[in-house]
């Protein structure tokens, strides 16, 4: 179970927050004006990257804010936490987090334990 | 044969205690297990295996036994309880397993001489037809013959869990747990020390390997380092605690048995689950001896060397006293030393390695006490009926002796335990001097101490605890001198399995004992093609048994690493996976059972309803009258058809105090009302509701219910009962992503009031009784207003709206005067008949009117579009969440579903909810190909008011169909004729609504 820092409350279980999917995806400011392919890319499609990724978090049983989130998705690492609103840090920020816990492959189960010679 | 009075220091050999094992009774003393207590007993025979229901005794003992597992009825009859760990008291009732009907003559083990049916993968293959042979002849056979215990017929919650935010936490308190404690004591880091059994020391106490520590007896040693231990103001110990899991942010789960050595009390927390929350974690949860694989390695009395070890040591029980010793390592140094020293003999030593491999202390210790040895050697297989009665020794090939014994000790090396550091995904490597994987680099803030970190020698473990624990703070260098008795570096030849000499049915060599996995099964799966390491373990089940092939996996990996001739870095390993060892599931729940599962929610009103006969609903975690019975022998059926007809005829009554009740304030919350709505509210007026859908941005409806307006700046929406906390997640995700400027705040207060629904024709005369002061005419009190009423000495609110399609009103009320008033509305409505209905009833009623249920008639995929709700969408408006997706191609297309009424043509029939709408009259039974469905009912009601069924369906252009005829399903494959109409069928004009 991860341990969340909520910007709001502190640090608390995961158990506490819901995940609320890819950050950063704006809605069309006119919504009628965009095509029909650009309005279902931002109802359905999301990024699903292993590594470095930008997400929303709720902290629903608590103070029920959303924030954002950097989270490195092949090791769970959370590397940043800030508000809404504030700027977003840059993917050249997170120097020091393994691309993937092992340097496994890019695609792939993940699943390995034994460290490559 | 065994020693009942070796003295031993941790069995209290003058409490005598009975227990029974399979009907018969035993004695054994304080402190033993299970296991310990049946070799005092020269028991051997201790249950059947999972495939081949073979005879198995006791193989290890710790937590990593395959076969000594068993069933005790005199607790909660938790099955595969491991012998080698469950302490006996008396009165102990404990049972064999997997055997019928007697252990020594069990029917199953007929299964060993079908055994090419059951060879790997054997679950995909032989029982993949014919047709129908799976559910009446293969699954009764499977469960009847494989399997291991029984599971408990009744569940009883004992345990409770406990949180830890601690700086370290210490997994294992052996020798070099100790050390590491030893260091940390009274620093400022808060320590938890977790020790898996009922005392401190591990290795310390379960060998004599370890003579003196820094001069002192170990056993002096161990007190004072308890006492100072448990002195200082930083260290907790839990002991009988095993730590199950390690998870990702360095916490970890541990299971506490606080029972150990008693009867398991029914009322007591006996488990505990510990979750915990570390800075660092300190794994010095040392190793696990591993097998060899040779021709009927699985015979009671095949034991694992340093297991019959720590029988002498821990238990002072000696399984056998002249026992033939097999290794290819080092460390069965120790075993022969122990035995010698209590003056017993190995019957043979067997040692794989070459002479020169041996250490001389060894070649002495042999050749002093003329123990025959058989060097460069191995054991071809053992033979014997029901146990082990001799042995075969090949020496070179093919040249065999026989030996006979009754017990083979066999040691093929040892795994550091390094189960929980792959589970914090660690890295780990092949460690091709010592044949070990070990651990490389850490993940987490974790650090390996001892064995488990691959170092098997004692000598190095104070120099390594100083190293890798020096960075703490505040901490200082041990100093600690042992005097040690064990081989001086550890030594192996890589060994694991032996060939087979002779071929019969019954002989096989076992690569996993609990899941009954032969050496020849891997070798088969790999000539299948899973030659990678995930894919063969899940065809063959190897190491998938409750034990997690703790003895076996590593020489699995070894064996198919000589198959495919590949290093075994190469082939890898599988995936560790928590749990370490069984947690049962009453420790996983917790308290959270029964009613503490899930909180009951209660209207104000319930008691009324518990004494009016409620029959009660689930919806979320509401408690709803269904309907009410109003004699004993009035079925459902009858009390809904009662209190429809009543409703419509003078007036009813329902509880809809748990619809979701939601309020919105601020300076812009009209412009979030219409961003979140599809109605547009600036034109509604002031005290006035309006029937309300929320679509999700794809364009489906998500929610409705009535929005009441009370000016601009202040709304009250109410939602579905099951709806109500979605729709607040939903409008608080949206309030804060997306308009963050828009000034608006919303709360539920969904418990600030109790809701009655009172609709009829009879509605308007009872509640101008109730409140006399109010004009509830319809020109003050028009359809859809609202407005607050002073009421004793609260506030009430009215609002005239209906589910029903009569006239109606909800009345909110403060919950502390909601039982009062509602006894108070059926005080003056008692020459009305006034009937409390439950959801039942109101659903049949607005079905009748042909209003929708969201989650009923919709389901996630229907638009406002194909509901015939086009009315509702407020096409001025430039945007609201799931607007651009109604002019999405799909969603304007002709051909979707769309909502309509059904009628059976013949007025007597009844149509069932959920049955399809297709096109022709007959279906062929049994039905032989696709027919074509055009949609299916989503409400069906015997309306008592029209006399016949009513029904609604969502059909295929469903509204180009209205006036034509159409069949609906029966479950007997029968078809019924229906009409299709237009989804409205009492008061279709609105007259009495309106009236
Ligand atoms: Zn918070």
């Amino acid at each position: 179970m991860l341990l969340i820092n909520c910007p709001y409350c502190g640090e608390r279980d995961q158990s506490e927050f819901s995940n609320g999917g890819e950050a950063h995806v704006a809605r069309p400011k006119n919504p009628e004006l965009v095509s029909d392919r650009e309005w279902s890319e931002y109802v359905f499609i999301r990024a699903n990257p292993k590594g470095i990724f930008y997400e929303r978090w709720v902290h629903t049983h608590g103070c029920k804010k959303w924030f954002n989130a950097v989270r490195n998705t092949s090791t769970d690492e959370i590397l940043k936490i800030y508000k809404l609103g504030e700027e977003p840090p840059t993917l050249k920020d997170f120097k020091n987090t393994p691309k993937t816990p092992s340097g496994e492959p890019k695609v792939g189960s993940g699943n390995f334990a034994v460290k490559k010679l | 044969m065994s020693a009942l009075n070796n003295k031993s220091p941790y069995v209290i050999d003058d409490q005598k205690i009975s227990f029974t094992f399979d009907g018969k009774k035993y004695f054994g003393f304080k402190g033993d297990t299970i296991a310990s207590a049946l070799l005092r007993n020269n028991i051997r025979l201790i249950g059947r295996s999972f495939k081949y229901h073979r005879p198995r005794g006791i193989y290890t003992c710790g937590i990593e036994e395959p076969n000594a597992l068993v069933q005790i009825p005199s607790e909660y009859n938790d099955p595969n309880i491991r012998a080698t760990v469950k302490q006996i008291y008396e009165g102990m009732v404990v049972e064999s397993q997997n055997r019928w009907p007697s252990l020594k003559n069990d029917i199953g083990s007929i299964n060993n001489l079908f055994s090419p049916l059951f060879s790997a993968g054997f679950y995909y293959k032989t029982f993949m037809g014919p047709k129908g042979f799976w559910k009446k002849v293969y699954e009764p056979l499977i469960r009847k013959t494989a399997g291991l215990g029984k599971p408990p017929k009744k569940f009883k919650s004992k345990s409770i869990h406990f949180y830890h935010n601690v700086d370290i936490v210490i997994v294992g308190a052996g020798l070099s747990g100790l050390l590491a404690a030893k260091k940390l004591v009274d620093t400022e880091h808060d320590v938890l020390l977790i020790e898996q059994d009922n005392f401190l020391g591990g290795i310390l106490k379960n060998t004599k390997k370890i003579k003196t520590i820094n001069g002192q007896k170990v056993n002096e040693w161990l007190k004072k380092t308890e006492t100072l231990i448990k002195n200082s103001k930083n260290i907790n110990v839990l002991k009988n605690t095993t730590v199950t899991t390690y998870n990702f942010s360095n916490h970890l789960v541990a299971l506490e048995d606080k029972s150990v050595g008693n009867l398991q009390e029914k009322n007591k927390p006996e488990l505990v689950l510990h979750k915990i929350r570390t800075k660092h974690a300190i794994l010095a949860n040392g190793h696990i001896e591993r097998f060899i694989s040779f021709r009927n390695n699985d015979l009671p009395g095949v034991m694992l060397a340093a297991s019959f070890e720590k029988y002498i040591h821990r238990y002072g029980v000696i399984p056998d006293n002249s026992p033939v010793i097999f290794t290819n390592n080092s460390s069965t140094f120790s075993l022969v030393k122990s035995l010698i020293d209590l003056g017993c003999k190995p019957q043979a030593y067997v040692d794989a390695r070459e002479k020169k491999q041996i250490e001389k202390k060894t070649l002495d210790l042999l050749d002093t006490h003329n123990i025959p040895a058989y060097i460069k050697s191995e054991i071809e297989g053992c033979d014997g009926k029901n146990k082990v009665e001799e042995v075969s020794v090949r020496a070179k090939k093919n040249n065999i002796t026989k030996i006979k014994t009754s017990m083979l000790c066999v040691s093929g090396g040892l795994n550091p335990d390094i189960h929980l550091f792959t589970q914090s995904r660690g890295l780990i490597k092949w460690d091709s001097t010592q044949l070990v994987f070990k651990p490389n680099s850490s993940f987490q803030n974790t650090i390996t101490l001892g064995s488990v970190s691959g170092n098997f020698s004692y000598k190095k473990t104070s120099e390594e605890v100083n190293k890798k624990l020096n960075f703490l703070e505040e901490t200082k260098n041990l100093e600690v001198k042992l005097d040690i008795n064990d081989f001086e570096k550890f030594n192996i030849k890589e060994l694991w399995e032996t060939k087979h000499a002779k071929k019969s049915l019954w002989s096989k060599s076992f690569a996993d004992l609990q899941n009954d996995v032969t050496t020849r099964d891997l070798k088969q799966a790999v000539l299948e093609g899973f030659d990678r390491i995930e894919h063969l373990k899940r065809f063959t089940t190897n190491s998938m048994g409750t034990d997690q092939g703790k003895i076996s996996s590593v020489n699995s990996l070894g064996i198919v690493s000589k198959i495919l001739k590949k290093n075994i870095s190469e082939v890898g390993t599988t995936i560790y996976r928590p749990p370490y060892t069984p947690v049962s599931f009453s420790a996983i729940a917790g308290r959270s059972t029964y009613k503490f599962y899930d909180p009951e929610r209660k209207t104000p009103i319930h008691p009324w309803h518990v004494n009016n006969n409620a029959v009660f609903e689930d919806v979320g975690q509401w408690k709803r009258p269904w309907y009410f019975k109003k004699h004993d022998g009035e079925t459902m059926y009858e009390a809904v058809q009662r209190e429809s007809k009543q409703v419509r005829r003078t007036a009813g009554i329902l509880d809809g105090t748990t619809l979701g009740k939601i309020e919105i304030k601020g300076k812009d919350a009209l412009t979030f009302m219409n961003l979140v709505y599809t109605n547009d509210f600036s034109k509604t007026k002031p005290m006035s509701g309006k029937y309300a859908l929320m679509l999700g941005e794809d364009g489906m409806v998500k929610d409705d219910g009535i929005v009441c307006k009370i000016n601009d700046q202040h709304f009250i929406a109410t939602t579905t009962t099951g709806g109500a906390m979605n729709v607040l997640s939903h409008m608080e995700e949206y309030a804060q992503t997306e308009w963050p400027n828009l000034n608006v705040y919303m709360n539920s207060v969904t418990e600030q009031f109790a809701t009655f629904n009172i609709s009829g024709p009879k509605s308007r005369i009872i509640l101008s009784r109730v409140f006399s002061d109010i004009d509830f005419s319809n020109e003050k009190f028009p359809f859809m207003t609202f407005n607050k009423f002073n009421y004793l000495e609260t506030e009430i609110r009215i609002l005239r709206a209906s589910f029903t399609g009569e006239i109606g009103y909800e009345v909110y009320v403060p919950p502390k005067y909601a039982l009062a008033l509602w006894e108070k509305i059926f005080y003056y409505s008692k020459d009305f008949d006034l009937v409390p209905y439950g959801t039942e009833t109101m659903h049949l009623l607005r079905a009748e009117k042909g209003y929708i249920i969201v989650g009923q008639d919709t389901d996630g995929t229907v638009t406002p579009i194909d509901l015939n709700l086009n009315w509702m969408i407020g096409k001025n408006k430039k945007d609201f969440i799931g607007k651009r997706s109604l002019i999405r191609s799909d969603i304007v297309k002709e051909n979707r579903k769309q909502l309509v009424g059904i009628l059976p043509l013949n007025k007597s029939e009844n149509i069932e909810e959920g049955q399809h709408i297709i096109e022709s009259e007959t279906l062929s039974t049994p039905i032989r190909k696709p027919v074509k469905m055009l949609g299916h009912i989503t409400s069906s009601y015997y309306s008592p008011t029209l006399d016949h069924c009513v029904a609604m369906a969502l059909i295929k252009e469903g509204r180009k169909l209205i006036g034509g005829k159409a069949f609906v399903s029966t479950p007997n494959l029968k078809t019924i004729p229906v009409q299709i109409v237009k989804p409205a069928f009492v008061d279709p004009k609105n007259e009495k609504l309106l009236s």
